[in-house]
């Protein structure tokens, strides 16, 4: 990062305090216990003069007399909050010692604490030390996360950047091994056959990796964008159910769709909800025994619909459940088959699915197992 | 054999005309010309009156798109399909407005590239063999 850090130790010499107060010895009072301790003051006799002075002056701290000739302190103290809302100032209000009243409307006025006169030096100097360092402190933490949601949408632009550039060098490995391995130009030896499926295998795991951070770094940086259409839940079920069966079949298992009645529609990104239907799916194959049956339901209320689908997987542990839907969450549970996982299937699903304002939920079920289920708003 | 034209492949990265090339061979086309940019494309395009183009998006030189307005000032019956690797929307309905008969994912496996690639030769070429209308 080019930003300097942040020097953790608070100095507060400089730090410009505005002093309101019609009395001008209390003025001269306050003003030397203050310069004395390193900070730049600035007078003002009226809360007429305060409000012209804060403008120029733009103070740090404002120390306000309550009772004042013209506007008196607590409606400086509401026009001050009006006129610069977050960014104002914190207002220490100056009251005499009887006038217990007084700070309780303060408070209401939008002031942080309060002095009592006679002023004991101290009890100054403590006290607005303390609103000064809370205000730096507060300051230096806005810096702070400006700071590092840059370095972190850096980190998403460069994420982006990196997987774009690997992802056409990798389809074209993919893409040529595949075909040598079809033997488009000309047969070859078992062991030289075998290393082009280890290429075309290995191209192909982390063509899937590279893919699923560019989701990652597409969908944090912001720019995932929707193009929603009135879409069956059906229809895409069906056709993602269709294709895992071709997969699933390598694994001697099946996907079933209980068949519902009714066809929901919904208003959805088709080709962002497929992945997010073939994902679910194809998890449920990958963490189910060999020769299970998948079951797919539809479902659907008054305002939503969508999809469960029940894996005969090991289930989630409780211990592992927050990490399930977490960019690079792997859990202890393996692919049965020697599948590959990125990790970051599942994290994606959820973004998406939130991006639909929509739900993604995981129970285990009694008879083992977990149903993984999502819901998205109908279709109006 | 799906295709027994020409095709002129442009894109800017030997790797991908590597590969789309040999598949194009596997599909049984024989006729294959290349380009590695759009200024390149036009001067092969009027040289080898290919039947179809396959043109990147993104392209040193001179862009996808910018070769696609030049080719269809050339030539506005060319038929043009473009290779993306993200499908950027935008990109992707800027081409189809200027005249592009479809887009091709180069990231996809191979068979869903031929498959692609077969659907639109049925859609711009097989209606050429029926008989005019009267």
């Amino acid at each position: 990062m080019e930003e300097p850090l942040i020097n953790p130790s608070i100095d507060l010499k400089g730090r410009r305090i505005l002093a309101v107060d019609d009395d001008r010895i209390n003025l001269r009072i306050i003003g030397g216990i203050l310069r004395h301790e390193g900070y730049e003051i600035s007078e003002a006799d009226s809360g007429e003069a305060a409000l012209e002075a804060y403008a120029t002056f733009q103070p740090n701290l404002v120390l306000l007399d309550v009772m004042m000739p013209g506007i008196d302190g607590f409606t400086t103290c509401r026009t001050l909050k009006k006129t610069y809302g977050d960014k104002c100032a914190p207002v220490i209000f100056v009251t005499a010692k009887s006038e217990a009243d007084d700070v309780v409307m303060g408070f209401d006025a939008g002031g942080v604490d309060y002095l009592t006169k006679p002023f004991r030096p101290k009890e100054v100097v403590a006290r607005i030390r303390t609103h000064l360092t809370n205000q730096q402190l507060a300051e230096q933490q806005k810096l702070l996360v400006n700071q590092l949601s840059k370095a972190n949408a850096d980190k998403d632009r460069f994420l982006g950047m990196c997987a774009h550039d690997l992802r056409n060098p990798l389809s074209s490995i993919r893409g040529l091994a595949e075909l040598m391995a079809e033997d488009a130009v000309g047969g070859m030896t078992e062991e030289q056959r075998d290393i082009i499926q280890t290429i075309h295998g290995a191209s192909q795991s982390m063509l899937q990796l590279v893919n699923e951070l560019l989701d990652v770094a597409t969908i944090e940086g912001g720019h995932l964008k929707l193009d929603k259409q009135p879409t069956s839940v059906v229809e895409i079920v069906e056709r993602s159910v269709h294709l895992s069966n071709m997969e699933a079949a390598k694994k001697e298992s099946r996907i079933e769709m209980v068949k519902t009645d009714g066809f929901p529609m919904i208003d959805v990104d088709r080709n962002k909800m497929r992945q997010v239907v073939d994902n679910i799916i194809s998890n449920a194959v990958k963490y189910s025994p060999k020769g299970s049956i998948i079951h797919v339901v539809i479902h659907s209320n008054a305002t939503s619909a969508g999809f469960a689908v029940r894996d005969c997987g090991p289930g989630i542990p409780e211990s592992e459940r927050h990490m399930l839907f977490k960019d690079f969450g792997r859990l202890s549970a393996r692919p049965t088959a020697g599948e590959k996982s990125t990790g970051l299937g599942l994290a994606i699903c959820r973004k998406i699915v939130e991006a639909h304002k929509g739900s993604i939920a995981v129970e285990n079920l009694p008879e083992g197992g977990a149903e993984f289920s999502v819901s998205v708003p109908l279709f109006k | 054999m799906i295709f027994d034209g020409s095709i002129l492949l442009v894109d800017d990265e030997a790797h991908i005309r590597k590969f789309i090339s040999l598949l194009l061979r596997h599909l049984g086309v024989t006729r294959i010309f290349e380009a590695p940019n759009g200024q390149e494309a036009l001067v092969v395009y009027q040289r080898e009156k290919p039947d179809m183009v396959m043109l990147d998006v993104n392209m040193p030189v001179m862009d996808g798109i910018e070769t696609l307005r030049a080719l269809k000032e050339l030539n506005p019956d060319a038929v043009v399909v473009m290779l993306t690797s993200l499908a950027n929307r935008q990109t992707i309905d800027e081409a189809v407005a200027l005249g592009a008969a479809n887009y091709i994912r180069k990231d996809a496996p191979p068979e869903e590239i031929g498959r692609a690639l077969a659907e639109t030769i049925d859609a711009c070429f097989e209606s050429e063999d029926d008989p005019p209308a009267p």
